[in-house]
């Protein structure tokens, strides 16, 4: 080997050829090769596990472009400050498709600091609306944002349904936009690229000072998590990206003040929840772990049964807790609604009819209203309630434990104790009685090809119920069999549903929720219909190549089902009947396969699955190796529901 | 609402004749996928709508099935109150409903006891054990 070969390895450059696959060699030191071969060549202070870029790759991506005039040598670039502020707010990943307009930015996330590149990970998306739908994933399970790079008009705009989604959702998420309209195609840039975004953001900014823009991610994040929480945009000028920062430094994060009930309301709630002989506590959706874990400690404190939607949401109250039934008794003589109604009293958080400055109604997006906003049908006013407390019901929960603690006896204790054993009793044999009813129900078709979804769902089931779990796709296109058969007790348990029913947000979503569990000892699980996965398949190379342990299991009906139906059903009332309604909304002919998807984006794959008696043994497969932290899919025959 | 009495009071009468079963369950199979019967029904009825004799009152005999594929065109066709489509004879013939019929009641669906499924018997088992500590 030649000395200059020699030193070639060492750096970590990988020949052309070794990047083609061209000699037998390439595999061990080609960029999607093993981890170890990696490790070999990277140079020993670098902590990532990531190869860098070759030169033949650079030469690759730039080819003869000029470097921008406005570029500037800066020994300390505003944007390593922007780094740091995003460091400062424990931003753990940044997701992006890579683009001219934040290349100041990108530089520094990779680059800045002593240990590069760990937080926040820069983390490469193929699309930008999966970039969004990963933070959308994220942040459901970690109750936090994570952050996204966009591509001036254009990024906005590919992202734009997932963004959407994640403001129905009510999900924290910090958007960057680089903008840059001096030395860059002027057709993606414009004078106010977040307009674009604006009636489904919940704030933005377009900061003119590098101090303001450090000011403003600050800001931003704050935005974000501040109820009602959503997602906030920053546009950042490449110019602000790349200016000498001189002395300056990040300022101080001050976290935001979120706004509970009052001391009084929370003393009068704690006095009629002890007072209450049998007090009731119907738990909706949550923003953080910790606001759950308040439910729990004031449910037990109380005594109360509880109701949850941990089924259907993130962040709700423990599905099998003692507590979370119908209790051993339903003549509830107070019950308080925490993010949910409660006959008594509610604490409900402020929606975005709050929001000023946002166009809200005038958009055609005819749901973003008042709430409760229905799921489905026209739109109604809400009822007013006089019992509603507008405020953040989390940001509640400690003031009125506290006062709870200062009135309750110990007589009264007591009294908690022997009703808390009660309700356990009783939420238990409900809770077997469901599940015996649930799978006498669920027998039917056991044996049939394609596979039943209640026995995927249930086999699945038996093989992670002792791990640590998150299931992140919606299920409702699948039958839902997790809300009866699995056990949800985790804030993370279940992720819900899109946003706005949008397809192509399940797997960059579950990719997303996979960042999250990737350095927790979590495993994720993904339902996976066909239609969804066609639409972002791109979310499964950055699953491969960031090594998440994610299992995607196809809910391979060959077809857009729903609208299957649908057209069905509107030629039957047209009296035109059914046998052309596969026209426009089947996947056959050719059938896809999945499994070959999978291997093309680097994920371990197999199926198709029809026969039902080797399905458990794929899905444990799959299980061992997302465990190992891999993902995996499989792809499974169903049974269209 | 007479004539739905009528129709239905006819169909009724004829389940003396439950049994009779006159149509090709082969073909019938064929349309049923064809027409997207499975689309809600399943494949082989055991979809999250089940068609079974033991799970669907309009299997009870052919005029009772027929009864119920054409009623609802003809008493709502605009807005039917549930997402059942109509089939009306120009889009279904009889004969081919009655294949579709002879194909549904040949279905068997025998899946194992939940006591004889090991799996669903794990699940049940577990469930039970979680709630030991609350009974003591």
């Amino acid at each position: 080997m030649t000395d200059a070969k020699l030193n070639k390895e060492k750096s970590g450059e990988i020949s052309r050829r070794a990047f083609l696959g061209t000699s037998a060699g390439a595999a061990a030191a080609s960029l999607l090769g093993k981890s170890e071969a990696a490790a070999q060549t990277a140079p020993p202070a670098v902590r990532s596990t990531l190869p860098r870029q070759s030169a033949e790759a650079t030469e690759r991506d730039v080819g003869d472009a000029r470097l921008p005039a406005v570029v500037r040598a800066a020994q300390r670039p505003g944007s390593d400050l922007m780094v740091q502020v995003l460091r400062d707010l424990e931003i753990e990943y940044v997701a992006a498709n890579p683009a001219a307009s934040f290349e100041g930015l990108q530089e520094s996330i990779i680059n800045y600091g002593d240990t590069p590149n760990e937080m926040p990970e820069f983390i490469s998306a193929l699309h930008e609306e999966s970039s969004v739908d990963m933070a959308h994933g994220y942040a459901k399970a970690q109750g936090r944002p994570m952050a996204v790079l966009l591509h001036g008009t254009l990024g906005l705009m590919h992202s734009s349904m997932a963004i959407y989604q994640a403001y129905q959702y009510q999900t924290p998420i910090l958007l960057i936009a680089g903008r840059d309209d001096t030395n860059f195609l002027r057709s993606q840039s414009a004078d106010d690229i977040a307009g674009i975004v604006r009636s489904f953001t919940k704030w933005d900014a377009h900061p003119k000072t590098l101090a303001e823009a450090l000011d403003a991610i600050q800001e931003g994040y704050r935005q974000a998590i501040t109820p009602p929480c959503g997602p906030a945009l920053v546009v950042l000028d490449t110019e602000l990206q790349k200016e000498e920062a001189g002395d300056m430094q990040a300022p101080a994060y001050v976290p935001p003040q979120i706004t509970g009930i009052s001391t009084s309301e929370a003393r009068a709630v704690a006095k009629a929840l002890v007072e209450a002989k049998n007090p009731r506590i119907a738990v909706g959706k949550l923003r953080t772990p910790k606001g759950v874990s308040d439910a729990v400690e004031l449910a037990e404190l109380v005594g109360a049964s509880t109701s949850t939607r941990a089924t259907l949401v993130p962040m709700s109250f423990p599905q099998r807790h003692p507590l979370c039934g119908p209790g051993a008794d339903t003549d509830y003589d107070y019950t308080l609604g925490l993010e949910t109604g409660g006959i008594q009293a509610a604490i409900i958080g402020p929606h975005r009819r709050t929001l000023e400055g946002r166009d809200l109604t005038g958009i055609g997006y005819g749901f973003i209203r008042e709430p409760p906003t229905p799921l489905w049908g026209p739109y109604a006013p809400p009822k007013p309630s006089h019992n509603d407390m507008h405020a953040d019901a989390e940001a509640s929960l400690p003031a009125i434990i506290a006062e709870v603690h200062k009135i309750i006896s110990p007589s009264t204790s007591n009294t908690i104790a022997a009703r808390s054993k009660q309700h356990a009793v009783a939420n238990h044999e409900a809770a077997v009685t469901g599940l015996e009813k649930a799978l006498e129900e669920r027998r039917r078709g056991w044996n049939g090809s394609p596979i039943s979804l209640a026995r995927l769902y249930a086999e699945l089931w038996i093989l992670i119920k002792d791990e640590d779990w998150c299931l992140a796709s919606p299920t409702q296109f699948s039958g839902g069999h997790n809300r009866v058969l699995w056990d949800h007790n985790k804030p993370y348990s279940h992720l819900g549903m899109h946003g706005a029913g949008g397809i192509g947000y399940c797997i960059g979503a579950s990719t997303g929720a996979a960042l999250a569990a990737k350095h927790r000892d979590r495993i994720v699980i993904n339902i996976q219909c066909d239609g969804d996965l066609n639409m972002v398949p791109g979310s499964l190379w950055t699953a491969a190549h960031y090594r998440l342990p994610m299992l995607v299991v196809m809910h391979n009906n060959r077809a857009w089902h729903q609208e299957l139906m649908y057209a069905q059903y509107m030629a039957g009332v047209r009296g035109r009947g059914g046998d052309r309604a596969h026209i426009g909304t089947t996947l056959r002919d050719p059938f896809i396969s999945y499994a070959k998807m999978g291997e093309a984006y680097g994920v371990d794959s197999e199926g198709p699955i029809s026969d039902p008696s080797k399905l458990f043994a794929a899905l444990k497969r799959g299980v061992d190796t997302v465990k190992q932290g891999r993902p995996y899919l499989i792809d499974v025959l169903t049974q269209p529901r | 609402m007479k004539t739905l009495h009528l129709i239905l009071a006819i169909a009724l009468m004829q389940q003396t004749h439950a049994q009779d079963i006159s149509g090709n369950a082969e073909k019938g199979e064929h349309l049923y996928y064809n027409f997207s019967c499975y689309s809600c029904h399943g494949y082989g009825g055991t979809g999250k709508t089940p068609l079974s004799s033991e799970t669907s009152g309009i299997l009870g005999s052919e005029s009772l099935f027929l009864a119920y594929l054409r009623l609802r065109a003809d008493q709502n066709p605009i807005n039917p109150k549930n997402s059942m489509p109509n089939y009306a004879v120009s889009t279904l013939s009889d004969e081919q409903a009655l294949d579709i019929y002879a194909y549904l009641r040949s279905l068997n669906d025998d899946p194992p006891a939940v006591a004889e499924n090991p799996v669903m018997q794990e699940m049940l088992d577990a469930a039970k054990a979680r709630g030991k500590g609350s009974e003591n």
